[in-house]
């Protein structure tokens, strides 16, 4: 029996429109990109690819986001061509201009009078602002949800930073190595011990002298609960407690007083992904020190060529693979950074992996359990209409944690306050 | 236009090439049911067709030593039924079989085979039976799902 069927390998992958993955992505709000990307009122617009649909967003005069159908509904030309001026963008081609609602508001050829342009209108979906993320929701507008309530994006903007980068695989593959406790011993073993977000920590040491972590995987109201549990002092265990909200948050357990990272998976297309990746402290604001080494793609976040969302480390230069440095114990892999470890692993899959030749080991139920939970969600969207786990904003507010406990006690029992938002409160962490 | 060693093996284009071979189910897995809901998910479990996967309910077990039954009925020593398995499955969904659970465990370890426990059901009436497996279990699943049993052993090729 395969693992994974072909047809439902394909169902969890194809996210474009009218594919039922696809309609289950557009139940959420989701990050279709930063705010820095349109710093200011009438700066250039952005091409933005999500869910195998071609946009463009843009900031007009008035500050508005809006975020519309690529091309001019007149002759096709790209709207990022468009001179954003005037409460709208204008394509250069023929000067059809747009508001942010992708609703046509000028066709200088049409008669000055004329109401022609009132029945021309773009796919348009909402653009917001939230902490350092504009959000969409490419739904259909009557079901739309309250805004995200993510932690993240909710602490003041001296607490928080947010990146993302490009990856070149399927989602899906991407998003797996996020509720991938196991492999952090052996592939991110190096950052344990260097990395200026991630070293110095207690936990650390549990991580290291324990590599064989056993596994509790929990429903949630809005994913899962994975706990991973690795040998502490006598008697006790030490446990990181990592959230997934579906579709595609998850967070990592907390180093010490480090930010608590994590990330959010978005599909560009079938082949391709946006990973956004954030830090944040609850409680106090991000050192300089800690700013900088996040710009500068330490921890989860990457280094990315100047002017692009693309790491400088990518598939078409080998990931500046060094075998030496591997060699002297520097890294795992001879991939440095913990987000291009992990993203030079997961496009060496292929764009979008075949999961009828895996081999799971039972240290893999999270990712097992995941694919389960998405799967009976699509389902029961597609044939009942059932609103998925995670849209409600209730369930984005939660926390990974890392504890020692002793050994008799249940992490989910422990933890319940640990692993939710709680404002004013630091993180719960070893 | 030149590609480095790493953008034209993950092409998709390359992917056509991957060695295909049907992938022979690799693991001998032993279920144990240790309540009587968990023994009508065995059952219904034990329907579909599986290649390696056989399945029981805790005869008398204690200190290494037991008996096994199977779903029909036959008893079989606990020793006899562990040679050979490289994986033990124990379900649960009440506290009935902590013992057991824990003496599985405890045995499965002395053996080095892997134990993975399904704990099936919406509140706490496997607490103890959880606790008891915690030690021993490389994985606890935690579910209301009775299928996550099913997609478990699916996914471990038994």
């Amino acid at each position: 029996m395969a693992v994974l069927r072909k047809d439902i390998n394909e169902l969890l992958t194809q996210t474009g429109p009218g594919t039922p993955m696809g309609e289950l992505f557009r139940q959420y709000w989701i990050p279709a990109l930063l705010a820095e990307e349109l710093p200011e009122d009438d700066c250039p617009p952005v091409r933005v690819k999500l869910l195998s649909e071609r946009m463009v967003a843009f900031r007009d005069s008035e500050g508005r986001y809006g975020l519309v159908d690529e091309f001019c509904a007149h002759r096709g030309a790209s709207l990022w061509f468009g001179r954003n001026e005037g409460s709208g963008l204008r394509c250069p081609y023929h000067g059809w201009k747009y508001d942010v609602t992708g609703q046509c508001v000028e066709v200088p050829s049409e008669a000055d009078n004329s109401s022609f342009c009132r029945n021309v209108q773009l796919t348009a979906y909402p653009l917001v602002k939230i902490g350092d993320v504009l959000w969409t929701h490419m739904g259909d507008a009557a079901t739309r949800p309250p805004l995200p309530d993510f932690e993240w994006v909710h602490v003041p903007a001296e607490q928080t930073y947010t990146s993302k980068r490009w990856q070149q695989c399927n989602w899906l593959q991407a998003f797996e190595g996020g509720i991938d406790s196991s492999h952090v011993t052996f592939l991110h073993s190096g950052g344990l011990k260097t990395d200026p977000l991630f070293k110095g920590a207690k936990g650390n040491e549990y991580n290291l002298n324990d590599t064989k972590p056993f596994f509790e995987v929990a429903d949630s109201e809005g994913g899962l609960f994975v706990g991973a549990r690795r040998n502490a002092e006598e008697g006790r265990y030490y446990w990181r407690i990592t959230p997934w909200v579906m579709p595609s948050f998850t967070m990592v357990p907390p180093r010490g007083d480090h930010p608590v990272h994590g990330h959010f998976w978005v599909p560009i297309d079938d082949e391709n992904c946006w990973t956004y990746s954030f830090d944040y402290h609850p409680v106090r604001p991000l050192t300089e020190t800690e700013r900088q080494a996040m710009i500068d793609g330490h921890g989860v976040h990457s280094k990315n060529i100047p002017g692009t969302y693309r790491p400088m480390a990518n598939m078409d230069n080998d990931y500046l693979i060094d075998r030496e440095a591997q060699k002297r114990g520097e890294t795992y892999s001879g991939v440095a950074g913990i987000a291009m470890q992990d993203a030079s692993l997961q496009e060496s899959m292929g764009p979008i992996v075949d999961r009828s030749k895996e081999r799971l080991v039972p240290a893999d139920s999270g990712i097992i359990k995941a694919r389960q939970k998405l799967r009976k969600a699509v389902i029961a969207l597609r044939d009942q209409g059932v609103t998925p786990p995670g849209v409600d904003p209730e369930h984005h507010r939660v926390r990974s944690a890392a504890v020692v406990l002793p050994q008799a006690e249940s992490f989910l029992d422990s933890c319940r306050d640990a692993v939710k938002v709680n404002p004013g409160v630091a993180q719960t962490s070893v | 236009m030149y590609l480095s060693e790493s953008a034209r093996a993950a092409s998709a284009s390359e992917s056509r090439f991957r060695i295909d071979v049907p992938i022979a189910p690799a693991r001998a897995a032993r279920v144990v049911a240790l309540d009587e809901r968990a023994v009508g998910v065995a059952r219904r479990l034990a329907g579909r067709p599986w290649a390696h996967a056989r399945f029981y309910t805790p005869g008398e077990i204690r200190e290494g030593e037991g008996l096994l039954h199977e779903l029909d009925g036959a008893t079989l020593p606990l020793d006899e039924v562990l040679t050979g398995t490289d994986v033990v499955v124990v379900l649960a969904t009440e506290d009935g079989g902590r013992a057991a659970a824990a003496e599985i465990g405890r045995i499965c370890r002395r053996r080095g085979i892997t134990t993975a426990g399904v704990i099936l059901g919406d509140g706490y009436e496997a607490d103890d039976a959880t606790a008891a497996l915690r030690p021993y279990a490389r994985v606890l699943l935690l579910s209301a799902d009775e299928g996550d049993a099913f997609e478990l052993l699916t996914a471990l090729r038994v």
